[in-house]
Order: C-alpha cells, then sequence, then structure tokens
C-alpha cells in the first residue's frame, strides 16, 4: 500500500505540474490572439453607418437628415487612438467587461455572447455526440466488415457525407422537410405562441426547432467520424498486440474491447477539440435555419463591422479552443496508459 | 440516463432562454374579427432578443406602426412629399409658406396602459427627437427645414414652428414622421430644464457650444434606454419576442382598435431573402413587403394558394454611376457611348425581371415621376436606345481607337472597364454582369468586379477606387431628396450650416467628380446649388430646375439608369382580405398601418 502510495503522489505532482503548464500557455496564447484579433478587427475595412445612412434615405429620409440621425451612431464606436482602445479593451477584460454592441446599442457584449451560446452549445454539442457515437460505432463496424457489402456501403455513405458542404445539406434538409414535406420548422427557436416556461409544449418546440440544425450538424460530421474511426480500427487491427491476444485465445470479445480502446484514444482528441470548436457555431446551419447561436451572432457582427462583438465572440472561441487543448491533453494522459507511464517515468 | 440527460439540457435550455416579456399590461383582444397576422418586419432583418423596446435603436424591438408610432403616415405619392395618413395625429393644418403645422391628436387615444395620449407626449417625443438630430430637429439654427418652437395649445393640439433662417419643405414631412413615445415613461431622461438649453443650443458663442454638447451627449442614453416593458399607442404592444419570432397583441385602448381585425401579430425573423421566399411558397406570410425575387421562386410563391403579388410604384432607381476623376470615364462622349450600348431592357429582364422596369432615359427620376413633373419635356430627353453606330461615332469622337475589334484608350494603351457591385445584392450583381457581356461583345474590355458587402462597398465607393459602380437613384419623392444622389456631397457638393461648397474630386468623398457647372441650352448652371434651391423652392419654382438637372443628367450622364424599382409585394388572402391593390398610396407603409387604419379583414 506504502507502495503504490508512494508512486501515487508524484503522479498527481506530475499531473498538477502539467495543468499548471498548460494554463499558463493557454492564458498567454488567449492574450496573443486576443491582441492579434483586436488589431485585425479594427482595420477591417467598411463603414457600417455608411450603410445604415444609406437605408434611411432610400426610406425616404433627406440626406442632411440621414447624416445627422447617423451621426449619433458615431458615438457608440470606441473612441481614441487604436493604442487606447487597446488598452480599454484589455482593461475591460479583467472584469469580464467586453464593451458594448455597436449594431444594438446598449446591449452589453456578453448578455449577446451569453444568450447566443445557449443556442449553439445545446444542439451543436448534442450534434456532435450523436454524430460521434454513431460515426465510432458504424466505423468499428465499417473497419471490421470492410471486404463485406455494408463495410463498402457505410465508407461510402461516411466519405459521401464527408464530402458535402454543411450549407448544402441544410439548404438538402431544409427543402425536404419544410418545404416538399413541411413537417419541421424551417426557423427559429420556438413557437412564439407557446407560453415560455417548463411545459411539455414548450419544450416540446424546442425540441422541434433544434431537429433541423441537430441533424445536419450531426450527419454532416458523421462522415469524418466513420472514416476516422475505420482507419484507426483498421491500423490497430494491425498491430501485433492483437495478432498475440488472437493466438493465445482470447475471447472475440476481449480482442474487440482492445481494437475498440486503442483505435479511438485519436478520436478523442478530435473530440475534444470539436468540442472547443464548437463555441464557434455552426455558420452557415444557423443562418439557413435562422437559428440565433454564435455563429449567426459572428456573422451578423462581422456584417455590422461590430467590432465589439467581433472581438468577444473570437475571445470566446479563442478560450474555448485553448480550454479544449487542455482538457484533450490531460484526458489523453488519463484514457491512454501509455501517456501515463511515461509521465511518471519522466 | 440519456434520456434524463436530454430532458435536464432542455430544461436548462428552457430556463436560460426565457424569453424577454414585452409587457403587455391592459392589451387584451378587442373586436375586430381576431385571429393572428403573420409578416415580417422588412424595415431592418434580424429580430433581436437582447435589443430594447426602444423605437430610437437600430435594433429596438419597437415595430414600425404596430407598437412603434408616428404622427402621421407618409403617403406614397409621386411628386408630393407632404400628403400623409393619421397616426398619432388625427388631423393637421400646415400653414400656407409651411411656416408652420398645427396638428390635432386622435381624441380616444390611449396608452396601452390606459393613460391618454396628449399633447405633452408629443412635446417630449420631439424634445427626444432633438438629441438624435433625425427629422425636423436639428440643433443647428443654419440647418434647413429644422423646427424652432414647439407649442402645446391644449392637451390635444399641439404647434411647431419651423426656423425661419433656412426654410425647406421636407419640414412637414419631418415633423409628421415624429416617433412619438409616452412621456411618463421617457421624460426622466430628459433634464427639467431641457427647453432652456435648447434654446440655447440654438444661439452663437460658447453657451450655444455647451449646450448643444449637453443635448447630443444625451443621445445615446436615449439610444440604449430600455423600459422595463412596452407601452404602445399603436394597434398592437409587444407580448414577447424570442430570437426568432415577435408576438405582439392587440391594444384595447388604441383609437381604432375596433376596427383592427387580428387580435394578435406574429412577427417572424429573417436573415436573407430565401428565407422570406421560403415562408411564402409555405403560406405562412400574410404580407410580405418588398422582397426581390427571381422568376422560378416567383412561380413557386404564387402556385401557393391564396397568394397574390400587388405592384405598385418605388420611388427608387438603378443606376450605373462613373467615376469622372477616372480616365476615359471623366469623357462625356464615353458615358453617351456606353449609354447606347447597353440595352436596359435586357438588363432588367435578367436583374430584376418581377421587381422592375427598363429605365425609359437617363434623369435623374423614376419615370413616373419624371412623366409628372416634366410632362411633355420627358419625351424630348435622348433616350439612348441601343444604337452601336452612335456609339461607335461617340467613342471615335471621345479619342477612343478599334484595334482588332477591341476598342482602346486614345493613346493605344488597353482600356479595361470594371464594374464593382456588392456581392451580397443578386439583381445588381445579374445587372452588371448583363451589362459587362453586352460591352464585351460590343469589343469593350469590361468586367464584374463583387465586394464582400455593402459597408466595403459604399466605403470603397466613397474612397474613388472604383470605375464604374452601381448606385441608387431617384429617392424620391421629394426632389431636394432625389437630385442630392446625383448632385450632392458624392458629386462635390456639400451644404453646411446652410452654405454649400464644392470641393475637388476625390476629396471628402466626391467620388463622382463631375463638373462643378455645365452648360444646359447654353447657359451655364450649377448643379448642385440648384439641387439645394429644391429644399425651399415653391412648386412652379420646383419644375424649372428640375427641368434644367434632367436635361443636364439626360446629356451628361453622371450615371445611366438601369431600371426604376417596383414595389413588388406578396399579400395573402387566405386569412385576411382588403390589402391595399396595385399602385396604392399605402404600399410602402408596413402591414401595421394598414391593420390601424382598418383596411383589413378578417375572412
Amino acid at each position: 500500500m506504502a507502495l503504490i502510495g508512494a508512486r501515487a503522489r508524484p503522479g498527481k505532482t506530475a499531473l498538477a505540474r502539467r495543468l499548471a503548464g498548460h494554463l499558463a500557455r493557454g492564458l498567454v496564447m488567449v492574450l496573443v490572439v486576443t491582441s492579434l484579433s483586436f488589431v485585425i478587427i479594427r482595420n477591417i475595412p467598411g463603414d457600417p453607418i455608411a450603410a445604415r445612412y444609406e437605408k434611411l434615405v432610400e426610406q425616404g429620409m433627406s440626406p442632411d437628415q440621414a447624416e445627422r440621425a447617423t451621426a449619433v451612431l458615431y458615438g457608440f464606436m470606441p473612441q481614441g487612438t487604436v493604442w487606447e482602445q487597446y488598452t480599454d479593451y484589455m482593461a475591460g477584460l479583467l472584469t469580464l467587461d467586453l464593451g458594448q454592441s455597436l449594431s444594438t446599442p446598449g446591449a452589453e457584449v456578453t448578455d449577446m455572447l451569453a444568450s447566443a451560446a445557449t443556442w449553439t452549445v445545446v444542439p451543436v454539442l448534442a450534434g456532435t455526440l450523436l454524430s460521434f457515437l454513431l460515426g465510432v460505432t458504424m466505423g468499428v463496424y465499417a473497419a471490421i466488415r470492410r471486404s463485406g457489402r455494408l463495410g463498402d456501403l457505410l465508407s461510402i455513405s461516411g466519405s459521401l457525407l464527408h464530402g458535402v458542404p454543411q450549407y448544402v445539406l441544410a439548404l438538402l434538409l431544409g427543402a425536404v422537410f419544410t418545404t416538399l414535406w413541411p413537417v419541421l420548422p424551417s426557423s427559429g427557436t420556438a413557437d412564439i405562441m407557446i407560453e415560455p416556461g417548463l411545459t411539455a409544449e414548450y419544450l416540446g418546440s424546442l425540441a422541434q426547432h433544434a431537429v433541423l440544425p441537430v441533424l445536419t450538424y450531426a450527419l454532416a460530421s458523421y462522415g469524418g467520424w466513420i472514416l476516422a474511426m475505420k482507419s484507426s480500427v483498421v491500423t490497430v487491427l494491425g498491430d501485433d498486440f492483437i495478432l498475440a491476444a488472437e493466438l493465445r485465445g482470447l475471447s472475440r470479445g476481449t480482442v474487440f474491447r482492445y481494437v475498440a480502446r486503442n483505435a479511438i484514444l485519436p478520436l478523442f482528441t478530435i473530440l475534444a477539440l470539436s468540442l472547443g470548436l464548437l463555441f464557434g457555431g455552426a455558420i452557415f446551419i444557423e443562418r439557413i435555419f435562422t437559428y440565433p447561436g454564435l455563429g449567426l451572432l459572428l456573422f451578423d457582427s462581422i456584417a455590422n463591422r461590430d467590432y465589439p462583438l467581433m472581438g468577444g465572440a473570437f475571445l470566446l472561441i479563442t478560450v474555448a479552443t485553448v480550454v479544449a487543448n487542455i482538457v484533450a491533453d490531460l484526458l489523453y494522459s488519463v484514457i491512454d496508459p501509455r501517456v501515463r507511464s511515461g509521465e511518471e517515468s519522466a | 440516463m440519456k434520456r434524463l440527460a436530454a430532458v435536464a439540457a432542455l430544461l436548462s435550455l428552457a430556463a436560460v432562454t426565457a424569453c424577454s416579456s414585452g409587457g403587455g399590461a391592459g392589451a387584451r383582444p378587442a373586436g375586430g374579427g381576431g385571429g393572428v397576422y403573420t409578416t415580417i418586419d422588412g424595415l431592418r432583418p434580424g429580430i433581436d432578443a437582447n435589443a430594447p423596446i426602444n423605437p430610437y435603436n437600430p435594433k429596438g424591438n419597437a415595430f414600425r406602426g404596430y407598437n412603434s408610432m408616428w404622427l402621421g403616415w407618409t403617403k406614397n405619392h409621386l411628386t408630393d412629399p407632404n400628403q400623409f395618413y393619421p397616426g398619432i395625429a388625427a388631423s393637421w393644418e400646415i400653414a400656407p409658406d409651411q411656416s408652420s403645422i398645427t396638428l390635432r391628436l386622435q381624441p380616444g387615444n390611449k396608452w396601452s396602459d390606459g393613460r391618454p395620449v396628449t399633447a405633452e407626449d408629443v412635446k417630449v417625443s420631439i424634445a427626444l427627437a432633438y438629441t438624435q438630430g433625425g427629422t425636423a430637429y436639428a440643433l443647428d439654427p443654419a440647418a434647413a427645414g429644422t423646427a424652432s418652437d414647439v407649442e402645446v395649445v391644449d392637451e390635444k393640439t399641439i404647434k411647431i414652428t419651423q426656423s425661419a433662417e433656412n426654410p425647406s419643405v421636407t419640414f412637414v414631412r419631418g415633423v409628421m414622421e415624429t416617433i412619438i413615445v409616452p412621456a411618463h415613461v421617457w421624460g426622466s431622461l430628459l433634464p427639467a430644464d431641457f427647453w432652456d438649453r435648447l434654446k440655447t443650443a440654438r444661439g452663437d458663442g460658447a453657451d450655444a457650444e455647451a449646450a448643444r454638447a449637453e443635448i447630443t451627449g444625451l443621445a445615446e442614453k436615449v439610444i440604449a434606454f430600455a423600459p422595463p416593458k412596452d407601452v404602445s399607442a399603436g394597434p398592437f404592444v409587444l407580448e414577447r419576442v424570442n430570437p426568432g419570432e415577435a408576438l405582439l397583441v392587440k391594444n384595447k385602448h388604441f383609437y381604432n382598435a375596433a376596427n383592427v381585425a387580428p387580435d394578435q401579430v406574429k412577427l417572424l425573423n429573417y436573415t436573407g431573402n430565401e428565407q422570406i421566399w421560403n415562408y411564402l411558397i409555405a403560406g405562412r406570410l400574410d404580407n410580405a413587403p418588398f422582397t426581390a425575387v427571381p422568376a422560378d421562386v416567383m412561380k413557386r410563391i404564387t402556385r401557393t394558394p391564396g397568394n397574390e403579388v400587388v405592384k405598385g410604384y418605388s420611388p427608387v432607381g438603378n443606376a450605373l454611376a462613373f467615376n469622372q476623376s477616372r480616365k476615359p470615364y471623366d469623357n462625356v462622349h464615353v458615358r453617351r457611348a456606353l449609354a447606347y450600348l447597353i440595352d436596359r431592357e435586357q438588363v432588367t429582364k435578367v436583374a430584376s425581371p418581377e421587381g422592375g422596369t427598363a429605365s425609359v432615359t437617363t434623369s435623374g427620376l423614376h419615370q413616373k415621376a419624371a412623366e409628372a413633373w416634366l410632362g411633355a419635356a420627358f419625351g424630348a430627353l435622348e433616350p439612348y436606345r441601343p444604337d452601336p453606330a452612335r456609339a461607335e461615332e461617340e467613342l471615335k469622337a471621345a479619342g477612343m481607337k478599334k484595334d482588332g475589334g477591341t476598342w482602346t484608350m486614345p493613346d493605344g494603351t488597353p482600356w479595361k472597364m470594371t464594374v464593382h457591385v456588392p456581392a451580397p445584392f443578386s439583381d445588381w450583381v445579374a445587372g452588371a454582369k448583363s451589362v459587362t457581356s453586352q460591352l464585351n461583345d460590343a469589343g469593350i474590355d469590361a468586367e464584374v468586379v463583387t465586394t464582400a458587402d455593402y459597408p466595403l462597398y459604399l466605403e470603397e465607393l466613397a474612397a474613388g477606387k472604383y470605375d464604374a459602380g452601381f448606385w441608387l437613384v431617384a429617392l424620391g419623392p421629394a426632389p431636394y431628396n432625389i437630385y442630392q444622389r446625383l448632385y450632392g456631397a458624392p458629386n462635390g457638393w456639400q451644404l453646411f450650416g446652410g452654405k454649400l461648397k464644392h470641393v475637388a474630386p476625390g476629396k471628402e468623398g466626391n467620388w463622382m467628380g463631375g463638373a462643378e457647372t455645365v452648360e444646359v441650352d447654353g447657359a451655364k448652371v450649377n448643379p448642385g446649388e440648384l439641387a439645394v434651391k429644391l429644399n425651399s423652392a415653391p412648386e412652379a419654382e420646383q419644375k424649372e430646375i428640375i427641368a434644367t438637372l434632367a436635361k443636364a443628367a439626360n446629356q451628361d450622364l453622371p450615371v445611366i439608369q438601369m431600371w426604376d424599382y417596383v414595389n413588388t409585394q406578396f399579400v395573402n388572402t387566405s386569412r385576411f382580405t382588403g390589402f391595399p391593390g396595385a399602385e396604392s398610396d399605402a404600399l410602402r407603409l408596413t402591414s401595421g398601418v394598414w391593420l390601424q387604419l382598418g383596411m383589413i379583414k378578417k375572412k
């Protein structure tokens, strides 16, 4: 027991040291990316206020009146030199103050991001996990039965879906389920006629509106998972330890467990990174289904040159990706004994 | 376990996204026929659940004609910008010289919380409008068409006087388009001495400067203000909004509630025209305001039971505009040659078959407005019908050379014409491609270059980076507004404190780069000066000025007009009837206005 305890302590220390290192590097990464994106965002050409001026003139306002009406909006633009704006922005970050939106004056960027994140995280997470489970299972099957007709069929389905762009799939599903066979809502998050609350009716409406975005996302990423898993399983099947296990007469179930456990390792890393990237939203899917997640928010913020909102969205994506990287790395050392023993011996 | 996780996820989603509530106190259905009226807000895409219920906020959840009211609703008239349907004001008297307007408010109108709508509400709304600077309320006393005095005559009557310093025919419209909000909700945003400060602000000197800064300093506060609930004097009041839709319910205190047909209005969100098409094909919309629609989609939309197309006058035209500081577009013969080479019928057929009619000629005006203003003189303008022989003559007159079937610059160097358009405007892209294709056929090396989006397009256009680009013109009905598109700031004429100056091409947003003076009928005229005069000239003088400017535009071609827009709307008569018919002067107003005027009936 004493020996085991003595072995465990250095392991925890190594993990803590590893975590601290990751966090420090992650923080530096976030700072660098935030600074770079700040500079890039501030240098994006285009004047959204001029576009609004044009809109007012088009609606019948005289040019001078429209000029006065839009001049007010310049008050919401960040003031001062780029350096002053940068220091203000970074100081605001310390208190999680990302400023106010330019396109929706008065609205806090953090509130807008939080609101949009809700609509992205649940559907995209559901879509990712669904496609992962489906893709991994089918991938194993396609690898084992790779010389059979079903294996071929699964591989082809994976290649096909992997090759179809998300927006094509979204348009296709939208056309089928909202126009040709209109059984699902084409846009929005819930039927506005239903009183919001924890009622079956409202929750049902939320679920119904999420079906198409989730299905599109799941189908679009399913192909990648099945192909990756198949390739990984095929590689593991050729490893010596599998041959040794078979020669030793281990049961098929045990051999399958060995295969699955080893083959899925690289996919966990990809899954963790995918979960980080989900904060970037699914721009095309959300835009096609008018689903108000982070992707649509980012798209609109760029179209409106809403600098604070763009900055906030990029920051969120950066932090999520860095965190996902750290989690993936730590998770890998937990699920892969070889990595763990390597750390301990180090 | 998985089921539990799914339920937990949905529960958390429901809890976090509990929709923002609009209020709706005192707002319950009352008469009219009932039902839900479904439409979109064509004035701005995107419903933003985070936005406040604030009509001054560009994304505010205040929807014009539904829960956001003006004093009056502007009719779509060919020439007269001062014709209105009643709004908050039931009637109005305009002084013959337009020096003042006296408004009588709807006698029985109340806010949705039951308080009466009074002249004091209008006065507070005008004060708020001064902080925003739009319409008839400018702090600069020299600005055109500005109100100088606001007098509450009695509880239901208010008189607004125009500043005599720089009167304008746009004053009345500016007043009538004032947004009216409840004083008991918004009044606290204004300092108690607001009107004294305004008086000071409209003077000269340091005190005036300080007062102006103080008032404009309120602007951001007003735009960002978020009332806790909707208090509306319109036919509807916001009940709730989620990121995909907004729900409004009937305001039983509205003066004409008995004639407002639906109990509820549902506004759907959209991110592009494609969604509107899908809504229409599915028969979900009772009305969709002007939406560009390709011919094949139009067929599918009209196949849906109940869907009908209504078309009317739209005071907007599309034109190919030139940067005359760039060679060879500085040469009028080149511009004329291009006009003779471009078959506008063909361009319109490709670009906007349902939403446009090919321009008869270039005059700066929409064809219908041109006929109304110019009468027989319109027919005397050069129509620039496709005529390759005339085009060749013009190009030769400009010194251009033809080498192996391709036109070159006078010194023999290649001539490459680029036509810029913003990529998201599919009709402009299609139109520009038709133009360049025709020019290529005529031996001119031309290509379309798309710009990523409209804000970037406008910035680069204003910076003079393009040879030629598509540009909206003829934005009526006010003739001053119409000719500002050709002879205003984009062409070098800038109005500061009531004084006009002309800046050099390439400077301060002068991207058109036209000459400061031109010769019309043997006389030298300054088009920018004439265009500004349209702001204050009486009608007879306006006609003379318009005739001169139309000739100037026609002979010098700062732009080549491509097509006149047609206000193409969709209505569905399965659930409601009584929609405005073709060419109705209400077609440019929102469904909310039609509903509040009692035009729409439940089927």
